[in-house]
């Protein structure tokens, strides 16, 4: 408990000056806000009457206590350039990320734990040596791959032929059920890689234990070893990276969502920093802080909860 | 207790995940406009936009113009004819009488016009909207209603109504301005003179331009949902006052990726496609070959031409402008980049627009030898180095025309650096006045010589506004002048004479080209006239599909 408070206190430090550092670069960095808002066709009378009524005339220390009072009242500001306000926005953004990154942690934890431990199963095989080195060799190949490519073009990928040519998918948008699919293997791909890989290794680290030995020399088969008894204790590194790969997910969706037409968190953060929309990159990149934060405490946590010495130690 | 966590993690992984699945979103919806488009299947455009819209209240927002040209009308309007031409027409006013002295304008409404509500039109929502554009510190565009007699007063918050508006009786009522305006007319046609419902809007506060519900035009369209970042869907206006378009309803969909909303249209899911977002390449390879029966070419009242900074050395001296303006082959820019689609200009007024001038063709010559000696001249035989500002939000395109430049400009010796950056400061060292040179292009916004001119070279603010720096005041007080001149013929021989004098004589500007906009139209398209002045924005009822 002692640790999970001080945690979350260190939590608050981190937040705090993530809010005050992005609020001085957002106001430093040169270009204003409000020519970028009102285009070049805007008159400097009309320019100067706009920043005015932003109140971005005033001094900073007092824009930035004005913003952290409203924002702990809940209020984080009226996006510019959609005119709505920033918590409306994020929270009407956030189902559609939720439900893009839960899908695409689904397909890379599925397919990367089945592909590690298929590779772990054969690397150990005994019998046809020439076949599972080949499956082997093959799932790792496609895990390297999976790691390598830019999701850009696995997006680019996946819609040229699956949604282009053989049109088993939307090209695009996010209100058909089978609209998940495509976004989700896009951003679901890179993680599938990495788990693959940490997977295989992890397990064929703990295959070296004493007590894989002895339950080889039971004579349990390699699968049934893998399966009952090292798959568990390998889990801990794994399971420790995909917590944070939910987090990474949850914020950082920005070219699928983009790609896709998807209206996720990272769309609004892209439309953001094009438009300079200082409220709405303010509240997204508060909002994706928070995430990732508590993806480490969740992290964290599960790490404890598979292994107990890390409980006692704690 | 391992179990109970497992349970709990699970439980909340599904509960997250049902959450997700039936999340709502930020999407505002009003009420059908009519039953009848929604018990048979309404003829429907689909279309793409590459980002969502800002405000549909027209007057906040200098960029987003389609949705309010499609839901709101103003009292003129401009009309492209068979042989292509553009010309102002009568639309929410019925008829009007000028003043001799150019001053007063007498106008009546079209009678029996309403709102898509069904509260008539008067001539208080005209007084009301004009006022807005002045009163509201959040409206952008105050340029076509500053020459109204009174403008200043409002917009400086000294006045609570604006004193050159006098209305006689629900149909009629007057404008006088502060001085004569030739344009006058011309502004009233633009986006940003949108007439609105007084009562509607004022009640509606905020949610103007946000809310469907409450945005409330007497155009052939009303909105039904605006989702944000994802899709704004338009019906029919079945209280339409006047001829019913031929589309009932318009889904446009939000798709940032032109790639994707390439692949959209070649599949059948889109209907009409702006070519303009698609890498030229893909235009020449696919969109020539293989659509070259859906492509549809709409004129562009736009220049693109290259800015020379006279504030800085040595684009102060005459000579080296009058260089780079001939070392530069625009010809072979516009091939290389746009595919030929298009025509070089030698002045500021482009093809199309009232003012443009023949005889100016061909008076500004590729000819690198000529400009070596010019810069001989100049005192620059060895070359020098310039810089290009460049906005890195501006097309691929855009910045292939910076990296041509660059190599032709590098042959008769003069190196060229390259300076991207973001949209936001680009646009402040612009105004600023010290930007060193840009690649720009400006579009009409009401088919007149002065919307081009004034901009550019209208005043020493103007001219500094866009890093130009053009130093003869007495040009520019000509400039100002020319807006007065009543007479057509007079003031289109006053703006010769000016064209003639800053491009050629001065060589203040390097005009490059006008292009033309190409739209792709899926099968089911049977006509569609792309927008007067061609920017992107669809009018919704120049659009007919196929039975």
């Amino acid at each position: 408990m002692r640790i999970f408070l001080k945690r979350l206190a260190g939590m608050l430090v981190v937040l705090v000056g993530v809010v005050l550092l992005l609020f001085i670069m957002l106001r430093i960095i040169p270009g204003s806000p409000v020519t970028t808002l009102l285009g070049e066709r805007a008159s400097q009378q009309v320019i100067d009457r706009m920043t005015e009524e932003l109140g971005l005339n005033d001094p900073l220390f007092m824009q930035f206590l004005r913003y952290v009072g409203n924002a702990l009242h809940g209020d984080f500001g009226t996006s510019y350039k959609l005119n709505r306000p920033v918590s409306a926005l994020i929270m009407s953004a956030f189902p559609n990320t939720v439900r893009l990154s839960i899908f695409a942690a689904l397909f890379a934890w599925g397919v990367g734990i089945i592909a590690g431990i298929i590779s772990a199963i054969c690397k150990n095989q005994q019998r046809f040596r020439l076949l599972s080195s080949l499956i082997d060799r093959l799932f790792m190949g496609g895990a390297l791959v999976g790691v390598s490519m830019p999701v850009f073009m696995t997006c680019l990928f996946l819609q040229y032929f699956l949604a282009y040519r053989v049109q088993l998918f939307p090209l695009s948008g996010f209100d058909q059920p089978l609209s998940v699919v495509l976004p989700a293997i896009a951003l679901g791909w890179n993680s599938a890689g990495t788990v693959a890989r940490m997977t295989r290794s992890s397990l064929l680290e703990v295959m070296q234990a004493d007590y894989i030995s002895t339950a080889r020399a039971k004579g349990r088969g390699s699968a049934g070893i893998i399966l009952c008894h090292a798959l568990k204790n390998s889990m801990l590194p794994v399971v420790t990276m995909m917590a944070l790969q939910i987090s990474s997910m949850l914020s950082g969706a920005v070219i699928t969502e983009t790609v896709f037409g998807i209206n996720g968190i990272g769309r609004l953060a892209v439309t953001a920093i094009q438009s300079r929309d200082m409220p709405l990159l303010q509240g997204t990149v508060i909002f994706t802080t928070i995430l990732v934060m508590l993806g480490n405490l969740a992290a964290d946590t599960l790490y404890s909860v598979l292994d107990p010495r890390i409980r006692r130690e704690g | 207790m391992k179990k109970n966590l497992c349970l709990l993690l699970v439980g909340a992984l599904a509960c997250s995940m049902l959450a997700a699945c039936g999340g709502g979103t930020t999407s505002t919806s009003a009420p059908p406009a009519s039953a009848s488009s929604e018990t048979t299947s309404p003829k429907t455009l689909r279309k793409p936009m590459v980002a969502d819209i800002s405000t549909m209240d027209v007057q906040h927002t200098s960029k987003d113009y389609e949705v309010p040209m499609n839901v709101f009308d103003r009292l003129f309007e401009i009309k492209v004819d068979d042989s292509g031409a553009a010309s102002l027409v009568n639309n929410l006013c019925q008829e009007y009488t000028v003043s001799e002295d150019g001053l007063t304008y007498d106008f009546a409404l079209v009678e029996g016009v309403t709102f898509s509500n069904g509260d008539p039109l008067t001539a208080n929502d005209v007084k009301y909207t004009f006022e807005r554009m002045l009163k509201d510190p959040l409206c952008v565009n105050t340029e076509a209603v500053d020459p109204i007699l009174g403008a200043d007063a409002l917009l400086a918050g000294e006045a609570d109504e604006l004193e050159g508006i006098v209305i006689t009786d629900d149909a009629h009522f007057s404008i006088t301005l502060a001085a004569p305006d030739a344009s006058f007319l011309y502004k009233l046609a633009t986006p940003a003179c949108s007439i609105y419902n007084a009562a509607v809007t004022e009640a509606a506060g905020d949610q103007f331009g946000i809310d469907p519900a409450v945005t409330i035009g007497t155009g052939p369209y009303v909105v039904d949902s605006w989702e944000v970042n994802t899709a704004i869907t338009l019906s029919r206006n079945e209280n339409y006052w006047g001829e019913l378009p031929d589309v009932e309803k318009v889904i446009v969909s939000v798709i940032p990726d032109p790639s994707t909303q390439s692949m959209m249209f070649q599949n059948g899911e889109l209907d009409l496609l702006d070519l303009d977002y698609l890498d030229s390449s893909v235009v020449n390879s696919t969109y020539k070959t293989q659509y070259a029966d859906n492509l549809i070419y709409g004129n562009r009242l736009a220049i693109t031409y290259m800015s020379m900074n006279q504030n800085i050395e040595p684009f102060n001296d005459v000579r080296v402008r009058k260089a780079v303006q001939m070392a530069i082959d625009r010809q072979a820019l516009l091939d290389a980049v746009y595919s030929g689609d298009g025509n070089v200009e030698d002045g500021i007024f482009p093809r199309g627009l009232v003012g443009h001038n023949p005889d100016l063709e061909g008076t500004i010559t590729y000819d690198p030898e000529g400009a070596k000696a010019l810069l001989a001249e100049a005192g620059y035989a060895d070359g020098f180095t310039m810089q290009f500002d460049a906005d890195n939000s501006a097309s691929s395109s855009v910045m292939l025309l910076y990296q041509i430049i660059q190599q032709q400009l590098a042959e008769v010796g003069i190196t060229v650096k390259i300076n991207s950056m973001d949209e936001s400061s680009w646009l402040d060292l612009r105004s600023s006045g010290d930007m060193n040179s840009f690649i720009g292009t400006w579009t009409a916004d009401y088919n007149d010589p002065d919307n081009f001119i004034y901009t550019f070279f209208g005043n020493e603010e103007k001219t500094t506004l866009r890093s130009l720096n053009y130093p003869d005041t007495e040009v520019m007080q000509r400039v100002a002048d020319a807006r007065a001149i009543v007479d057509t013929d007079e003031r289109l021989a006053e703006y010769a004479d000016l064209e003639y004098k800053i491009v050629i004589e001065d060589a203040a500007w390097v005009p490059l080209f006008s292009r033309q906009h190409l739209f792709a139209v899926g099968d089911n398209v049977e006509s569609f006239i792309p927008f007067w002045a061609g920017y992107g924005d669809i009018i919704y009822r120049d659009v007919t599909l196929k039975s």
